[in-house]
């Protein structure tokens, strides 16, 4: 089972590749030629070629030459720096995934509770209000929980100074100060009432299973009958298939609090036309997403017994 | 202190509320029944009538509301001595109108907690339940002889793992399961369905419970393995004369394990006895719904008398709209003009004619 | 906690005597009420601005009335940085959404129903298709894509939500794939087949308009709350709407600034009403599921 996986994986980056080459090579103005040029031109650089190789002229060259470099770690250079753009990505991806993880955990903190709760208890005076309440975060928008956050901190507790950034916060509250766009893109990424939904609907479900009567009738604990149908894997799913949502709401969140991560990277790059850097991001993101769904797949494996025979 | 019944029912009720009707499921309405120590009570009747329900609900298993409302369970064992429904009605107010219950609330967190409290204590080291269904029924994620371990270490003295397993393989064993060893480490899903009831058997039996309550155990496996099963039970219960609640349908199988039967329709006891009063042949002193279903066995003598499978006219009591009267009154073929007036508007109550058995029918009263 | 059961005396009738507003959740009532309130406000405002029928002129610049606070003469929301009428330009900024949002929900309706009609049909290589189709698409973080799509070609909204639009394609797909499926097994359109019927009329009345209408309407407001987010989301950044034209999106990032200077109605007006408005799309769909295609009663 994990070996069709890690195919699938690999047929799907495949596609993902594809469909960003389509979408630049369609685009006026012909930008792939600047990319494949940025990305000969260190190929170069590395072999010492002093011939102009020349770039490639049908679309399936372009592709084949433009993937090759890629999956060689040569994603091209950056038209605004010069920088070669794997490198950046890799380097600033790296505060977007602590963003990314960190919110993931505040989103979970916040719904396993509610829906666990619900799950047992049903639809009641405390969990209706709950459950109603995540509604409406889930349709903040986040670039104004953003403001309102930051508002809180620096005027009203006064702890920071108005100038944000990752390292230039070396007040006793520094740290503190990082998580806050953690926290911020963790309730305002639009996900929590579907996330509240699933998990509280898999556990009512597995709840309500003959095998969970029988650990009843035997005395034994309930949670530890369903941990592993009803929590686990329900959570890794469904972490899993919110990643590029909270990748997405990570550009956002990454602008209002100047986080220099890959999602302000790939602003920045938007509005430069910056065309190598906003691919890079395109498909490290993809891969991103994609890691996560084949970290879901082994916990799957991991726990159902049945899984690695399909 | 062992004297007395293992287990005594009292007029338990345990309703359920149909939201699209607005109305009460009367699942359990009024049975009362008991169990001898080391006797088995066969419990037979169709779906619907309420045999699960009466055991889950001795079990504190229901959890669909509003559950059960009423009654008593005497429960004396060895080790305890208590009413399983104690202080119940602390939570539970009815309101009655014509002798029906028309409103009823029940305070379910107090009930919960003070029906755990009780119960606690009981599931799994007093009283054990094994269901039909063996292969959902146990975890698929654990192999059988964890799940085996797992109430062993609860419910007996023996808290070691390595104790716990030896014993959970002499268990599987002991039910007859091949190379048991090896199979403690199988999961329920590369097992058969009659190896996984055996599991079951020796899940529920491993911790010396004093009852066992058994709910159609041989429904849902095949034909052949239903009689191993049963040739298993009727083993174990010769070896260790547990005191047994068989819930079933199968008549058959009824009559093979049990020493009493209860016969249920429409959430009551209609008819109680003596196994081989019940089961006889004849039909003088037994309920019409008994005679009918053991008229509508497909066994030899039956087809070889009348030529054709008899069944039942009529449907199943419908537990919403239960009429006034006999509930068996609609289908009934031994109403006679002297007492339809009663059958059709006097439920009658459980009456003895004969020591130890009773019948709920108005045939029998003079 | 109590609870209480009642039953009613007579005659114990059947569901589908009761009347509909005791058979429905008055949870799922209220939410599409709610929704319903909201998309008649779009509506509304919509063609407001489109006839420029605003309390005040959006683009009117009073340089002695700036930022003033809601409330302030004429300015039901107050006066944004330049003396604009906040209320009228929040107006206004339907316009930046309202036919963009529908092409994406058009888009992603449309051909998620016909390559959902193909997969549920004919199944096998389609299906397997579609469910690649459905996991390549998932793998891009939209926002990413869109930027992709703005950094290849112009900002244009109508371009991105041609991308929102196919990128719910296969959602809606899977859906009536799903639903299809489902007809087929209860031997729908067996039926359908053996009494002659065309297979045109099979598909386009029985399954879609029958069966599908309420997935349809559905998968539309979750489209049209999705395409609100996006351009709000961009025109925040940057990229939508520009300025003096005013979008929610923009109007929340122009008044950042004096949100850090105590004065909040400049942004928080805008957020509040996409707040509110993306809620009710997704209260409206969320009710509509519940009633539509039956939350068993509980």
């Amino acid at each position: 089972m994990l070996s069709r996986e890690l195919m699938i994986t690999a047929l799907l980056l495949l596609g993902v590749s594809f469909v960003v080459f389509i979408i630049l090579y369609l685009s006026p103005g012909d930008p792939f030629s600047v990319l494949l040029e940025g990305q000969m031109s260190t190929t170069e650089a590395r072999s010492g070629l002093r011939e102009v190789l020349g770039v490639p002229k049908t679309w399936h060259a372009q592709y084949l030459s433009w993937l090759t470099g890629m999956l060689q770690g040569n994603f091209g250079t950056s038209i605004r720096t010069g920088l070669p753009v794997l490198k950046e990505v890799l380097r600033v991806g790296l505060n977007t995934l602590v963003l990314t993880i960190g919110s993931m955990l505040v989103t979970l903190a916040l719904a396993v509770p509610i829906a666990l709760y619900s799950a047992v208890r049903g639809t009641n005076s405390i969990s209706w209000p709950l459950t109603m309440f995540s509604y409406v975060v889930s349709a903040l928008p986040v670039f104004w929980l953003g403001y309102i956050v930051i508002y809180f901190f620096t005027h009203k507790l006064g702890l920071f100074p108005l100038v944000f950034g990752f390292s230039s916060s070396v007040q006793k509250f520094g740290w503190l100060y990082q998580l806050l766009p953690i926290f911020v893109l963790g309730i305002g990424n639009g996900t929590i009432s579907e996330v509240i939904r699933y998990l509280r609907d898999e556990m009512g479900r597995v709840m309500a299973e003959d095998y969970i009567r029988t650990a009843r009738a035997k005395g034994a604990s309930v949670w530890k009958h369903a941990f592993k149908e009803g929590f686990l894997i329900p959570v890794t799913e469904i972490i899993a298939s919110k990643i590029p949502f909270i990748l997405g709401g990570a550009v956002i969140v990454e602008q209002v609090f100047n986080w220099p991560g890959m999602g302000r990277m790939a602003w920045q790059a938007a509005q430069d036309r910056d065309y190598p850097v906003i691919m890079g991001i395109a498909i490290i993101s993809a891969v991103l997403v994609r890691l996560g769904s084949l970290f879901q797949s082994v916990v799957y494996v991991a726990v159902n017994p049945r899984a690695s025979k399909e | 202190m062992t004297t007395g019944p293992l287990l005594k029912i009292e007029d338990l009720r345990t309703y359920f509320y149909s939201r699209s009707k607005q109305a009460f499921i009367r699942s359990v309405d009024g049975v009362s029944l008991k169990i001898k120590r080391g006797e088995t009570l066969g419990i037979v009747g169709e779906s619907g009538s309420g045999k699960s329900i009466t055991a889950l609900s001795v079990m504190g298993l229901i959890s669909a509301g509003p559950g059960v409302i009423s009654g008593k369970i005497g429960f004396k064992s060895a080790r305890m001595q208590k009413n399983l429904l104690q202080d119940l009605d602390e939570y539970v107010s009815l309101a009655i109108k014509d002798g029906k219950i028309m409103q009823l609330s029940k305070d379910f967190a107090g009930w919960e907690k003070n029906s755990e409290r009780i119960m606690g204590r009981v599931r799994g080291k007093e009283i054990a339940m094994i269901f039909q269904n063996p292969k959902s029924s146990l975890n698929p994620f654990v192999p059988i002889g964890k799940q085996i371990t797992e109430a062993i270490q609860l419910h007996t003295s023996i808290k070691n793992e390595q104790k716990a397993k030896e014993r959970a393989i002499a268990w599987l064993d002991r039910v007859k399961i091949d190379s048991p060893r090896l199979r403690f480490e199988n999961y329920p899903y590369g097992l058969s369905g009659g190896m996984c009831q055996r599991a079951m058997i020796a899940m529920a039996l491993a911790c010396e419970p004093s009852l066992l309550i058994a709910d159609e155990p041989t429904t849902g496996l095949d034909a052949t393995i239903q009689s191993k099963i049963v040739e298993l039970l009727a083993e174990l219960k010769s070896e260790l004369g547990v005191t047994t609640m068989l819930i079933s349908h199968d008549i058959s199988i009824i009559s093979r394990l049990s020493d009493s039967v209860a016969v249920m329709y429409g959430g009551t006891v209609v008819e109680y006895g003596p196994a081989r009063a019940i089961l006889a042949a004849d039909f003088a002193s037994k309920h019409p719904y008994t005679t009918a279903l053991l008229a509508s066995i497909p066994s030899e003598r039956n087809i070889r008398e009348k030529g054709y499978l008899q069944a039942i006219e009529g449907d199943v009591l419908d537990t919403i709209n239960i009429p006034p009267g006999c509930r068996f009154y609609g289908r009934c073929n031994r109403v006679t003009a002297g007492i339809r007036e009663n059958c059709a508007f006097k439920e009658p109550d459980l009456r003895e004619i004969a020591p130890g058995h009773k019948v709920r029918c108005w045939l029998y009263f003079d | 906690m109590m609870k209480s059961y009642t039953q009613i005396s007579g005659e114990i009738g059947e569901l589908s005597k009761l009347p509909f507003w005791k058979k429905t959740d008055i949870v799922d009532l209220a939410y599409v009420g709610y929704g319903l309130f909201i998309v008649t406000l779009v509506v509304i405002s919509y063609i407001l601005g489109s006839f420029n029928l605003l309390p005040k002129d959006p683009q009117d610049i009073n340089l002695d009335l700036m930022i003033a606070p809601p409330g302030t003469a004429g300015h039901l929301l107050g006066t944004d940085f330049m003396g604009r009428d906040i209320l009228s330009r929040l107006i206004v900024g339907i316009q930046a959404y309202f036919l963009p949002g529908l092409l994406a929900v058009f888009i992603a309706l449309f051909f998620g129903t016909v390559l959902g009609v193909l997969a549920g049909y004919r199944g096998g290589r389609f299906e397997t298709a579609i469910t690649y189709f459905t996991n390549l698409v998932d793998s891009f973080p939209r926002l990413v894509l869109i930027l992709l799509v703005i950094a290849a070609f112009k900002p244009n909204i109508y371009y991105i939500m041609i991308v929102v639009g196919l990128t719910n394609v296969p959602v809606v797909s899977s859906h009536i794939k799903g639903k299809i499926q489902f007809l087929k097994q209860k031997n729908f359109v067996e039926a359908g087949v053996s009494l002659g019927l065309p297979t045109g009329t099979i598909i386009l009345k029985h399954i879609l308009w029958h069966n599908c209408r309420s997935l349809l309407i559905i998968q539309a407001t979750i489209g049209m709350a999705e395409a609100i987010l996006m351009e709000t989301s961009l025109s925040y950044l940057g990229f939508g709407v520009q300025e003096p034209t005013p979008s929610w999106g923009n109007m929340v990032q122009a008044g950042a600034n004096y949100f850090m200077q105590g004065k909040f109605w400049l942004s928080t007006a805008p957020a509040l009403s996409i707040l509110f408005t993306i809620l009710g799309f997704h209260l409206l769909g969320d009710g509509l599921n519940n009633i539509l295609e039956g939350k068993r009663g509980k």
